[in-house]
C-alpha cells in the first residue's frame, strides 16, 4: 500500500462515503451471516428458537469420521486443482504465445469454453466422458491400454480423480486466458535485455517470464483454492448430492449440504464455522506472499 | 527469428495444442448434436451414433413451450438476477476500490484485510444462516433474496484497488483544482476506467449466472426458481426428461455467457495485461 498521502482535499469522512454502501452490504449479507452461523453452531439442530448446547456439535465432529472424511477430499481436491491446473495452464499459455497471432484469440477462447458453461451442464458433459463401458475415456484410453473399463463414478478409488479431472478441464483454458494475458503485459524490454545476457528460452522463461508472472499465478492459485472448497454444483449433479460410494467424492460442501437436507442446521454450521481457522491460515498465506512479491 | 523458424513454430505449438482443444471441444459439439437425438440414440457408444439420424427440432420446441419446465421465465429470471448482481457488484466495488487507493484513513489496512477475508471464505459455507437471514428481511422465494447477498465481493474491491492505483494522480488533483467536490471527481475518473469496469461486470455475471446452492435454499416457486434449478431438475433421473430437451436446454445455457465473453473477450485481456504485471 503507497504510504504517501494522496489526499488533497475533502473532509475526513470522505473516503467513508465511498465505503459506505459496501460496508452496508458487507455487515448486512457477510457479517451477519457469519455470526448468525457461530450461533447456531451452539444451539440445537433446528431454526428459531432452539436450546443453549455449547461446543456439543464441536464434540460431535470430532468424532465424526465422515467430517473429517470430507474435509481430506476437499483438501486433496483442491491441492490437486492447483498442481495440475496452474503448470498446464502455463503451458497452454506459452504455446499460444508462440502459434500463429491471428489464431491466438480465437484458440484461447474456445479452451476456455467450459469456464463459461454452469458447472451443472459441466457435470452432465462429463458423464458422457465418465459414462461407465461407453465412455469417452474408457473407450479411447483405458480399454485400447489393454486395461478392464474403469468405472469411474463408482468405483470409490477413481471418484476423486474423477472430480479433479472435471476440474481441471473447467478451468485450465480460464486460466491459461490469465496467464496469457499477463504474458502479453511484461515489457519487451525486458526480453531483449534477457536475450543479450542469454540466448537459452527456458532461462529466459525462468528468469523473465516466471518472476513477471508472480502475482497472476498467485491470483489464479487463490481463485482455484477457494474454487476448491466451494465446489457444489459439479458435484452435486455428478453423484446425485451424495458422496458416492464409500464417500469416496465427499466434499465439504457437499457434507454441509446433506445436513441442511435433514434440518440438521445446528451441525451444519459447526462445520462451516470449523473450516475458518483454515481460511484465515490460507489469508495469511496469501499476504505473506503478497509482502514477498512487492 | 526468421519468418520460416516462426513459421516453423507455430505450426508445432498449434500440433501441442491440438488435443486440448479436441478434449474441450468433442463434448461441446455432442451436446449440440444431442438435441436432435432420440433416447436410443443417445445412449449408443459414441464411434457409432456421434450424429443423429435426423435433424428433429421437437425437443426445442417442447422445451421453449414450457413442457417440462417454465422455460421463459426460468430464463430471464436468470437474466435479471446475473444482471443486477453485476451491476450492483460493479458499484459497491468500484466506490470502496476507489477509497483504498485514493485516501488515506484510520482502519484502512484493517478493512482492507477484511475485503480479501471476504475472497477467502466461500460464501456457499454459510449459505444455511444466509438463508434464514435472508428469510428475517421478507426475501425469501424472491430473485431479491438472491441478487443481494452476492453483490459483495472481495475480488471486486482488490481488483478495483489496484486499477484506481493505475490512474495518474495528476488526473485527479487536475479535477480537484477546477473546484470538482469529491463525488465530481469520482465520475470524471470513471471513463478512464470504463474497460475494468466493463472486465469485472463480465466476470460476476458469470458467477452469478453458474450460482447454484443459495438460489436453491431461497427460491420455492418453480417459476421464480433460476437456471441451474431448472437444469438440476431436467436432469433428475425421476422425471424421465428426453435427453434431447436436457441437451437443449444446456446449450441455450451456455448461449448468454459465451456471447458477452466473445464480446467483451479484447477488452477483458488488454484490462488484464495492464493490471496484472504492474
Amino acid at each position: 500500500m503507497p504510504a504517501a498521502d494522496q489526499r488533497t482535499s475533502g473532509a475526513r469522512w470522505t473516503p467513508f462515503f465511498f465505503l459506505l454502501p459496501f460496508l452496508f452490504f458487507l455487515l448486512l449479507f457477510w457479517v451477519i451471516p457469519l455470526i448468525g452461523g457461530v450461533q447456531m453452531s451452539l444451539h440445537a439442530n433446528s431454526l428459531g428458537q432452539a436450546e443453549y448446547v455449547g461446543f456439543a456439535h464441536y464434540k460431535a465432529l470430532a468424532n465424526d469420521e465422515r467430517y473429517f472424511t470430507a474435509l481430506r477430499n476437499s483438501f486433496v481436491y483442491t491441492l490437486a486443482s492447483v498442481v495440475v491446473i496452474v503448470p498446464l495452464a502455463l503451458w497452454l499459455a506459452h504455446l499460444l504465445r508462440a502459434s500463429f497471432r491471428r489464431l491466438r484469440p480465437v484458440l484461447a477462447f474456445a479452451l476456455l469454453l467450459p469456464a463459461l458453461t454452469p458447472p451443472a451442464v459441466l457435470a452432465v458433459l462429463f458423464l458422457m466422458v465418465f459414462h461407465g463401458k461407453n465412455g469417452l475415456l474408457n473407450q479411447l484410453f483405458v480399454m485400447p491400454l489393454g486395461l478392464e473399463p474403469v468405472n469411474w463414478l463408482k468405483d470409490p478409488d477413481f471418484i476423486l480423480s474423477g472430480l479433479v479431472l472435471q476440474t481441471v478441464w473447467r478451468w485450465t483454458g480460464f486460466m491459461t486466458f490469465f496467464i496469457l494475458a499477463g504474458m502479453e503485459g511484461i515489457p519487451r524490454v525486458y526480453y531483449e535485455a534477457a536475450r543479450l545476457a542469454t540466448g537459452s528460452r527456458w532461462r529466459q522463461f525462468w528468469h523473465v517470464t516466471l518472476p513477471q508472472l508472480r502475482p497472476v499465478l498467485l491470483f489464479v492459485a487463490a481463485y482455484l483454492v477457494v474454487d476448491g472448497f466451494s465446489l457444489f454444483s459439479g458435484a452435486f449433479v455428478l453423484l446425485g448430492g451424495s458422496g458416492g460410494t464409500a464417500d469416496a467424492g465427499l466434499l465439504t460442501v457437499t457434507y454441509v449440504f446433506q445436513k441442511t437436507r435433514f434440518f440438521d442446521y445446528g451441525s451444519a454450521s459447526a462445520i462451516s464455522v470449523s473450516l475458518l481457522p483454515l481460511m484465515v491460515l490460507a489469508l495469511w498465506g496469501c499476504l505473506f506472499l503478497r509482502r514477498r512479491t512487492a | 527469428m526468421s519468418a520460416k523458424g516462426k513459421t516453423q513454430r507455430g505450426a508445432l505449438s498449434l500440433l501441442l495444442i491440438g488435443p486440448f482443444l479436441l478434449a474441450v471441444l468433442v463434448p461441446f459439439l455432442w451436446m449440440v448434436l444431442g438435441v436432435f437425438k432420440t433416447n436410443t440414440e443417445f445412449f449408443q457408444p459414441l464411434a457409432k451414433a456421434f450424429f443423429p439420424a435426423h435433424y428433429d427440432w421437437q425437443n426445442v420446441s417442447d422445451l421453449l413451450n414450457g413442457k417440462w419446465v417454465p422455460f421463459w421465465n426460468v430464463f430471464s429470471n436468470s437474466l435479471i438476477v446475473s444482471l443486477g448482481q453485476a451491476l450492483g457488484a460493479v458499484s459497491l466495488s468500484a466506490t470502496a476500490g476507489y477509497a483504498f487507493a485514493r485516501f488515506t484513513f484510520r482502519g484502512k489496512r484493517l478493512l482492507f484485510v477484511l475485503a480479501v477475508a471476504l475472497i477467502l471464505v466461500p460464501r456457499q459455507l454459510f449459505a444455511v444462516p444466509l438463508f434464514s437471514w435472508v428469510n428475517a428481511l421478507g426475501l425469501s422465494d424472491s430473485l431479491l433474496g438472491v441478487m443481494l447477498p452476492g453483490v459483495v465481493t472481495g475480488l471486486g474491491v482488490i481488483y478495483f484497488t489496484q486499477v484506481f492505483r493505475q490512474v495518474p494522480v495528476e488526473y485527479l488533483q487536475a479535477a480537484r483544482t477546477c473546484g470538482a467536490t469529491e463525488l465530481r471527481v469520482f465520475l470524471t475518473v470513471l471513463p478512464l476506467v470504463w474497460p475494468a469496469l466493463l472486465s469485472y461486470g463480465m466476470i460476476h455475471f458469470i458467477l452469478a449466472w453458474h450460482e447454484h446452492l443459495i438460489p436453491m435454499l431461497v427460491l420455492t416457486t418453480e417459476t421464480k426458481q433460476t437456471l441451474p434449478l431448472a437444469l438440476a431438475k431436467l436432469y433428475d433421473v425421476s422425471q424421465r426428461t428426453p435427453q434431447g430437451v436436457q441437451m437443449a436446454a444446456s446449450t441455450f445455457a451456455v448461449i448468454p455467457t459465451a456471447v458477452l465473453f466473445a464480446v467483451c473477450h479484447r477488452k477483458f485481456k488488454s484490462s488484464l495485461s495492464d493490471m496484472l504485471v504492474h
